[in-house]
Parts: C-alpha cells; sequence; structure tokens
C-alpha cells in the first residue's frame, strides 16, 4: 500500500524511480579523448561483428564479412554477429546461422541475431535482440520498451531457450559455466547459466551496451553503444509523445539511441548542443558517443575510452582484445580501430 | 499529419495557464493566504451568529474597527521599520482619557481639542522614536517601559478626574457625528479609518519615506550603508504610530463617552496579532497597509464573534492563539516556497500546431555549400553580432555581447575599433535619414547613436496593455528594428515574458508572447502597434514604403504589417510553412528580400509542439542543456520576395562557420553574415548582384 502511494507520488513529482537522472561519468567513467584521438584504423562501412582470427580482425560490413585484406565471403542477410570457437569454427549470424561455412535447418529461421558465443562444452549460445523486431527496427523496439529478447543455445543439434523477456541482449561472453548478457535496454550485465538462472552482474550502465569481450586478467571490455541521457529517460514516460514520433517521424530522426549523428539538419538537438563561439562543447548531450569501457572480474569499471559529442568514432558495437591491443569495430564512425590498451594502464 | 483533439485545442485556447506563473509572480499574491483566512473566518460566524448580516451589527463592527484598525496600522507602521511598539494600548487609553478631559472638564472646543490630543499621543511617540531612533535603545524594552509608564498615567489621572468627568457632559453635534453618525453612509470612524489606509498605501508604497521605511525595515545597516536618513525615518514612524493611536483613543471617546482603567488593556496583543495575522513580517521590510486591515478585521470578527457565541472568558483567547499559530505557519511555509512554485509553474508551453512544411532540401531549399566558403571577419575578435550592418563608406558595423559597437574598417575590414558603448546586447541595427545608428538593445530597448558617437536612449518603455497582469510596459527584448520613409522606427519585441537570455524558454512555450512597437521620433512617443506575436524578429520596411515585413520565429512565417495607405494596422501571411525558424530580414539589391534562418525544423519537435504537456513536463523535469530545441547547427540563409516566393537558399551545412545565422546584409555585390552565438562574421560574394547597391542608399537615396 505504502509502496503503491509511493509510487504514485514519484511520479507526480519526478523522485525515486520517476527520476531522470543519469548516472554521472565519474570515476573509472571519466570522459577523455582517447577514442577520438586514437590513430586511424581501417576504414570500413558501418563495420559490426568484430571477432579475431589469429590476432588478425574480421569484421561485418553489410552481408560481407571482411578483413583487412578484403572480403572473405558473402552471406544472404546482413551480417550482425560473428564468433570463433576455440577450434576455430567461425559462426556468422545473419538471416539464420552458418556454423562453419554450413546453415543447419534449425538455425536458419532465427531474426535479430545480435550476438552469438561459443562456451566451453562446445555449444553455441545465441543472443536474440527481439522477437518483434527485426534488428535495423531497433529504435522501435527501444521506444516500444520491449522485453522480447531472447537466449538461445545449440548443443549438439539440438536450439533449447535459455532465457526469455530480456531487454534487447546485444553482448554475450562465456563465463563460469554461464553466459554474461549484456542486456541494452535495461542498461545492465547479467550472467545466465544453461538453467536460466540469472544474476545482476552490474546495473545503471552510463550508457546501453553492446558488445562484450574478455580480457587477460579475467575481466572484460563492454561496448556502449549510445549515452544515455534525461531526454530519452522522459521519452520513455510519454507514451503518447512516442506513439505519435513513432507514427510521423522517420525513424532516423527519433529520439533514440543512435549510433551516430549531426549528418543531418532534422536530427533532434538538445539546448546544449548548440555551437557557441565555433565551438560544441565535449559535454554536450548527444544522441551518440563513442564510449568502451573495461571491468575486472569483480565487475567494477577500471577504465575508459571515450569519443565524446561532435566526436566521430562513435556507436562502438563489438570489440576484442589481443597481445595488449583492443580492436573495436566503430559502426557509427565508419572505421576498425586497434588501440594499444596495457602499457597505457602501467 | 496528425492533429491535436478539438478538447486540447479548446483547453489551451480559452485556459490562460501562463497567468498562473504571471499572477504568483505578483508582490500582492502575498496576502493571498491572509485574505483567504479572513474570508473563511467572515463565513464561519456569519453562519453561526444568527444576526451577523444584519445592518445594526455590520455598522457597529465597522465603528470598532475605524478604532481597531487604527491601533494596528499603529502597529504596522513600527513593525514595518522593523521595531514593535507596546505602547498603542496605554497611549489610546491616553488619547482616550484626554479627548473626554480637554471637551467635558476643560471645555476647549473641538477643533483644538481634538489635534492636541493627537499631538501629545505623537510625543509619547516621538520618546520612543528618540529614544529607540536616536539613542539606539531596544524597541521592545523601550515600548514595554512606555507601556508602563503611560498606563500608569492614564491611572492617576482617572483617580483624580474620573469622578468629575462621568458628571459632566459634552454636547455637540460634531462630537456626536464622531461618535455614532454616518459620513456618505460610512459609520464615521469607519470612514476616517478608510481615508487613513488609503493615504497610508499610497505613502508606503508610492512614496520616497514609504520606500525608505522598508528598505529600512529589509535591513537597517545596509539602508544606513546606503546613506538613508536610518533614525529621523525610525523616529518618524514611532510619532506617527502614536498620533494614529491618539486618533483612535478620541474616537474611542466619542462612541463610548466615558474613560475607564480597563480601556485599551491587551490592545497591544490583539494589535500585534493582527499584524502578523495578516502576513506582516516581524522582521521587517515587508508588510502593507492591506495586510494590517486584514488581520485587523479578522481579529476583530473572531474576538466579537466569540464573545457573542457566549463561550466562556479565555476562549477568545485561546481561538485567537490558535488562530494566529496556523496563519504564521501557513505563512511561513508559503513564503519558503512561492518562489519553488513560482518557478515550477512559470513555464507554461501552449499548443502550436505548424503546417507541414516546405521540405528542406528540394526545389527552391535545394542544398548547397555556398555559405561554406565566406571570407571571415574579426575572428575572436566579436562575440554574438546578432546584426551586421554597413554605411556608405563601407565600414561594417557589428554589436557584440558586452555591449559594445564595433566598427571594422574597410576595405579588408582587419582592423577594428569600439565605435560606441551601450551596455545591454544590443540586437538589431538600422541607420536613419541622419546616419544616426538606431540599434535595439535586449533589456534596454531602443537606443542611437549619431556619427559623432553621442549615444542616447529613444525608448524604453510603451503603452501598458489593458488586460495584461503584469506591468508590460518596459521593454524587455526589443530584438530588430527598421525605418520607414516617415522617420518612425518601427521595432518588434519578441517577447513580454522572458528575458533576452531565456530565449529557448520562449520557444519552449510557443505563445504569442511578442509584439511590434512603433517610436515616433517627431513626437517622442511610443505605442504597441501589434501583440500576440509569435516571437516576432526580424523587421524590413517594403520597397514602397507602405508596409513591414516581420518573422515570426517559433511560428516559421514572415508576415507583414501595413503601416500606412487604406489597410494600415492589418496582417497578412507573406510566406509561411518555412522549414525552419525566420530571423532578420533585409533588402536586396533586386527589391527581394535577404531572411536569415536560424535554425530548422526537425520532425521530433514538431511532434513536441504539438504535445504541450510534454514540453510542459520537459521543461520541469531536465535541465534546460538537455530541452529539445530547433536544430540550430546549421547555417541558411533565403532570399524572397513579396510575393512569397523563395528565390534561392544559401548553406553552410557543416556550419563549420556559421551556424545559427541571425542576419545578413547586402552590400555591394557581397553578403555579409552574423549569428548570435557566433565569433565572427562572414562575408561572401554574390555573383550577379549589383556592386553598387547599398543600403543606406536604397533607403535614404544616395547621398542623402
Amino acid at each position: 500500500m505504502i509502496g503503491a502511494l509511493r509510487r504514485v507520488s514519484d511520479r507526480l513529482l519526478g523522485r525515486g524511480e520517476a527520476a531522470l537522472t543519469v548516472p554521472p561519468l565519474d570515476g573509472a567513467w571519466k570522459p577523455n579523448n582517447r577514442l577520438e584521438e586514437a590513430a586511424a584504423g581501417h576504414g570500413a562501412s558501418a563495420p559490426m561483428a568484430l571477432v579475431l582470427q589469429d590476432g588478425r580482425p574480421l569484421w561485418a560490413e553489410g552481408a560481407r564479412v571482411m578483413s583487412a585484406a578484403g572480403e572473405i565471403r558473402i552471406e544472404p542477410g546482413v551480417v550482425t554477429a560473428m564468433a570463433l570457437s576455440p577450434a576455430g569454427v567461425l559462426a556468422v549470424g545473419s538471416d539464420g546461422i552458418a556454423i562453419g561455412g554450413e546453415r543447419p535447418a534449425a538455425l536458419a529461421g532465427l531474426r535479430c541475431i545480435t550476438a552469438l558465443a561459443w562456451d566451453a562444452e562446445g555449444a553455441l549460445w545465441i543472443a536474440i535482440g527481439s522477437e518483434l523486431h527485426g534488428f535495423a527496427e531497433r529504435s522501435r523496439d527501444f521506444l516500444e520498451q520491449r522485453r522480447a529478447g531472447k537466449l538461445l543455445r545449440w548443443a549438439d543439434g539440438q536450439l533449447s531457450t535459455v532465457a526469455e523477456k530480456l531487454g534487447f541482449p546485444w553482448g554475450l561472453m562465456p563465463r563460469d559455466g554461464g553466459m554474461v548478457v549484456a542486456e541494452s535496454w535495461c542498461k545492465r550485465l547479467i550472467w545466465i547459466d544453461k538453467s536460466g538462472q540469472r544474476r545482476v552482474l552490474a546495473e545503471d550502465l552510463p550508457g546501453y551496451p553492446a558488445g562484450l569481450a574478455a580480457t587477460p586478467s579475467g575481466g572484460a571490455w563492454l561496448a556502449l553503444f549510445a549515452p544515455r541521457s534525461p531526454l530519452l529517460e522522459l521519452v520513455l514516460r510519454e507514451p503518447k509523445y512516442r506513439r505519435e514520433m513513432m507514427a510521423e517521424v522517420p525513424p532516423d530522426y527519433w529520439i533514440a539511441p543512435a549510433l551516430s549523428s549531426g549528418r543531418s539538419f532534422l536530427e533532434p538537438m538538445q539546448g546544449g548542443a548548440l555551437k557557441q563561439m565555433g565551438i560544441l562543447k565535449p559535454w554536450a548531450p548527444s544522441r551518440s558517443a563513442g564510449l568502451v569501457a573495461e571491468f575486472n572480474a569483480a565487475w567494477t569499471p577500471l577504465q575508459s575510452l571515450h569519443s565524446r559529442a561532435g566526436g566521430r568514432r562513435h556507436g562502438v558495437t563489438a570489440l576484442a582484445e589481443a597481445e595488449g591491443s583492443l580492436w573495436l569495430a566503430v559502426t557509427g564512425g565508419d572505421e576498425v580501430l586497434r588501440i594499444s590498451v596495457r602499457e597505457e594502464a602501467r | 499529419m496528425a492533429q491535436a483533439g478539438t478538447l486540447t485545442r479548446l483547453r489551451y485556447r480559452f485556459i490562460p495557464d501562463h497567468l498562473i506563473g504571471e499572477i504568483l509572480s505578483k508582490k500582492w499574491i502575498d496576502n493571498a493566504i491572509p485574505f483567504t483566512v479572513l474570508v473563511l473566518v467572515i463565513l464561519v460566524f456569519g453562519a453561526l451568529l444568527p444576526n451577523f448580516w444584519t445592518g445594526g451589527n455590520l455598522s457597529m463592527t465597522a465603528r470598532q474597527l475605524g478604532e481597531f484598525a487604527l491601533v494596528c496600522l499603529a502597529m504596522t507602521i513600527v513593525i514595518i521599520v522593523g521595531g514593535i511598539d507596546l505602547s498603542v494600548g496605554s497611549n489610546f487609553a491616553l488619547g482616550n482619557f484626554l479627548a473626554l478631559a480637554f471637551l467635558n472638564l476643560a471645555g476647549w472646543p473641538l477643533w483644538v481639542a481634538v489635534p492636541a490630543v493627537v499631538l501629545i499621543c505623537g510625543s509619547v511617540g516621538l520618546i520612543n522614536g528618540v529614544l529607540i531612533g536616536y539613542l539606539r535603545l531596544r524597541a521592545f524594552l523601550t515600548t514595554l517601559v512606555t507601556l508602563i509608564i503611560v498606563r500608569a498615567v492614564v491611572d492617576m489621572l482617572l483617580l483624580k478626574y474620573a469622578q468629575a468627568m462621568s458628571l459632566s457632559f459634552y454636547d455637540n453635534p460634531w462630537w456626536d457625528l464622531m461618535g455614532m453618525g454616518n459620513l456618505l453612509g460610512l459609520p464615521f470612524s469607519f470612514a476616517l479609518l478608510v481615508v487613513v489606509a488609503v493615504v497610508g498605501h499610497v505613502l508606503m508604497t508610492r512614496s520616497r519615506p514609504g520606500w525608505r521605511m522598508m528598505a529600512i525595515g529589509g535591513s537597517r545597516r545596509s539602508a544606513h550603508n546606503i546613506g538613508l536618513p536610518v533614525k529621523g525615518l525610525v523616529c518618524a514612524a514611532y510619532t506617527i504610530s502614536g498620533m494614529l493611536c491618539g486618533l483612535a483613543g478620541v474616537l474611542y471617546a466619542a462612541r463610548l463617552s466615558g474613560a475607564g482603567s480597563d480601556t485599551g488593556i491587551g490592545m497591544e496583543i490583539m494589535a500585534l496579532t493582527a499584524a502578523v495575522l495578516g502576513g506582516n513580517s516581524l522582521g521587517g521590510g515587508r508588510g502593507s497597509i492591506v495586510k494590517a486591515m486584514i488581520g485587523a478585521v479578522i481579529v476583530l470578527v473572531m474576538t466579537n464573534g466569540v464573545l457573542r457565541l457566549g463561550l466562556n472568558s479565555g476562549s477568545g483567547q485561546m481561538v485567537l492563539g490558535l488562530t494566529l499559530m496556523a496563519a504564521v505557519f501557513i505563512d511561513v511555509r508559503w513564503l519558503k516556497n512561492r518562489d519553488k512554485l513560482l518557478n515550477k509553474v512559470y513555464v507554461s508551453p501552449t499548443l502550436i500546431e505548424l503546417p507541414k512544411p516546405r521540405v528542406a532540401g528540394e526545389g527552391e531549399f535545394a542544398l548547397n555549400d555556398r555559405l561554406g566558403e565566406v571570407e571571415i571577419i574579426g575572428l575572436g575578435a566579436v562575440e554574438s553580432p546578432e546584426d551586421v550592418i554597413l554605411d556608405e563608406e563601407d565600414h561594417l558595423y557589428c554589436g557584440t555581447r558586452h555591449g559594445d559597437i564595433l566598427r571594422f574598417f574597410a576595405p579588408d575590414y582587419s582592423r577594428h575599433e569600439v565605435f560606441a558603448h551601450i551596455g545591454g546586447s544590443p540586437l538589431g541595427m538600422s541607420f536613419d535619414k541622419d546616419r544616426n545608428l538606431v540599434v535595439c538593445v535586449g533589456g534596454m530597448g531602443l537606443y542611437q547613436i549619431t556619427p559623432e558617437r553621442v549615444v542616447s536612449r529613444l525608448t524604453d518603455e510603451t503603452n501598458r496593455s489593458a488586460l495584461s497582469v503584469v506591468d508590460d510596459s518596459r521593454l524587455r527584448l526589443a530584438d530588430d528594428c527598421d525605418i520607414t520613409p516617415d522617420g518612425k522606427i518601427w521595432f518588434s519585441e519578441a517577447t513580454v515574458r522572458y528575458e533576452m537570455h531565456d530565449w529557448p524558454v520562449d520557444a519552449l512555450e510557443s505563445r504569442g508572447n511578442g509584439r511590434i512597437v512603433c517610436y515616433d521620433p517627431a513626437t517622442g512617443k511610443t505605442r504597441t502597434m501589434a501583440r500576440g506575436l509569435i516571437f516576432p524578429n526580424g523587421i524590413c520596411t517594403t520597397q514602397d514604403g507602405q508596409s513591414i515585413l516581420f518573422a515570426e520565429s517559433w511560428a516559421c512565417r514572415i508576415r507583414r504589417l501595413w503601416t500606412h495607405g487604406p489597410k494600415a494596422g492589418q496582417i497578412e501571411t507573406v510566406l509561411d510553412r518555412l522549414p525552419g525558424y525566420p530571423d532578420n530580414i533585409n533588402r536586396a539589391s533586386d527589391g527581394s528580400y535577404w531572411c536569415a534562418i536560424m535554425g530548422m525544423r526537425t520532425p521530433a519537435l514538431d511532434v513536441a509542439l504539438r504535445n504541450p504537456g510534454f514540453r510542459r513536463r520537459m521543461s520541469r523535469r531536465i535541465a534546460p542543456d538537455q530541452w529539445l530545441y530547433p536544430n540550430l547547427n546549421i547555417g541558411c540563409v533565403i532570399r524572397f520576395n513579396e510575393r512569397g516566393e523563395v528565390l534561392e537558399t544559401l548553406w553552410d551545412q557543416g556550419a563549420k562557420n556559421h551556424p545559427m545565422i541571425t542576419s545578413m546584409r547586402e552590400h555591394k555585390g557581397w553578403l555579409y553574415l552574423g549569428g548570435i552565438t557566433n565569433n565572427r562574421i562572414g562575408r561572401v560574394r554574390l555573383p550577379g548582384a549589383d556592386p553598387t547597391w547599398t543600403g543606406f542608399g536604397d533607403y535614404w537615396g544616395k547621398g542623402a
């Protein structure tokens, strides 16, 4: 009873759960320009789904799987996820999944495949962002506040459902006999084992999490594809406005997390982003940003790399570390980057 | 495009949300709580007492009020200067006794006796005043002492003269009039009170001594530091207080013709209660005559009412005490939270349904980068050149946010000087026939700079609108001006509700808060010519001089106001459905007009404009930096004609040099660009434009 009253008064006054505050970028999240100032990488058109094969990156550009040397193969649909098993078997998710070049019939109907990962038992875990919308329509899924994501496991020719009603799982990483899942719309990381048991590892992240990758020290890298903002939180609490916006406005110009921004004058702009005296302030509210963070094994953030408002390297969706270098698929910035992260960390 | 419902439309059309904030920002709203209590008290006792509303009772109450409220005023004036006067009760008793003694025993005529009483009681106040004002004794202790001494004096006099006084009787029609008669249908004492209160109110709110007393009560030290005669004014307040007590005593004597030892006992407590109940701050500096009157009525009605309800003695005081406690509690909370409430409700977005825009990027709005290759002038030397203008010698003038008018020297504009300093934020500019530079200054009004650099104010106020809650006569945001051939200066005031730097809040409201004002140098008169306009911004006299074009920014349209001829005063739309927000308008060399587009409409914002509730919650819940704005990081200038056809569009797509262009001026084949958020001026060559055309020549003839 008191809880219900509290919720009503919170909603009325904008307190508690109804508060529109977003976590500050503080401590290990303190903004810097390390992503923005990194040396130029491979140019690529909206690269996604990055994996490392013998220390060399493979990534996807649309339906094509690319390496630094050029195109490797073409899939029937837009490639949104890839995973390389310890034995070197490459799984590629587009419209359906190709495993080592074969396309099992049981996996052919899968859509919106956001992440793939192999576990220690040789099974392939499959994250489905949303059962209702395709990957390209994720903004609609976000604005409708869907929890329509799914986690599947493919082992010995059997496909089983591990978890349902996830808020757009976008990153997978094997850990402790289960999977760490980046649940993007919920702004958190959870751990799920194959029986479906869950545990929250990190919550209230300052951005919308996407790709995950292991570090040598037992921690993890996390790509956050877009920053949170009070305006987004407000819009999520305004059903009528959202409904009308989705009905009338082209999706590119919605108030929604984006992989890149500033390309059209039809995009919504927030007050702080007005150029003053010829300068766009780096703290300006932005629909997109580049943000990558390292966590230790206890899920405490250790360091972060940023590309701030007005920068180019926005919308990192996939990443992997090898030999002290972090490889990043900067989807919004059309680049595959390599950044040395270990000597800087001392 | 979806439409807002009829109900929503009616609601935003007929419920003026913005008035709530404006009413809350008025000073008299402080009286809201005491006034509500007053109404409640009257209603409650009116219902409880059977004959409350009868003429006899009302007249009796009014007569009593005449005396009591004078004492309350006496108390209030002293409280306002930061003191307290406990001696009002005994001073009142002294006045009562003296009036009777002078008339009954000494046999003085009325016209001598009454002023004498007032003066004697005033001298008691003067003693208080000298002790407290000049000798800096504590008000509480000093007046407590006067209370005791004056009471003792009255008691001693009573002992000696009471018997003699009760035997004699003073018979005079004037004296009867004062006690029992009516003046213009009002009981005499009440009529007198009205006169005193009106005079007092005018003195306190509209005269120098009144303001100074307020200032002293607010902070005695600060008042002293700015050179106010603190001692004299404090002394005067106590003297006035004493005189008012004397007057009340005379009225009491006229009504009851009796002096007893209980006259005026406890009156200081009642008067104090009334003053505080009315909302006068005990700390001083915040109070008014009206508050004292409200408090007096409450206290009188309650004490009389409790008495007549037949409750046992003491319960009257009890009710009074409890009411006082409640009033003080509510008053404190109200004072503390009033500003918070005002902040929350002042911004009141309204419904604005813009028609579907013409498509930016197509047809006459085809994208290009013609403003990409600008020559930069004054990079880093200017900040916020909202408008730019050139004179006949090709020198370039612009305002800055520091309140300067800068002049860049032709031909290369690499050198500059401060042409004049005005202050405020100089915005739109025009040259008049005599080469005076007329400048709209945000926050200040309309100013003029002669070629000899003499700055003078042309006007900073216009006629107040008849039905506005707040005083809108002062110009808050004069934005752009132009001059018609007859020399009249027409200028826009973008909004009357916000200061210059709060323009985004006005955009959020999108209400018709702006107006167009005309200043006539011949008569020196300023008149509002059109109001209810949605952020009127740029102003430009048409080529024939019969009308002015003005941009209504948040409505994305350009309209025409006829200034001369048969249609004078009428407004018609010239160009609407713009894809962006128009700013300044200026003439082009071929008879058409340039218009700066400060930013673009974004589809997400268009939806928000139709949802005032969403915008209201946005304004309350998130910081202004996070608000949804128009997309202003784009540079755009259009050229259009009087038929409403857009002829060409110049873009700076990357907004590398010119985001948010607010002004442009054509001069000898170049187009000069200014922007209020920019730190540079740009110029770009206009191929095919008349290389000899100047704005000044176009307006006033070559070599005029």
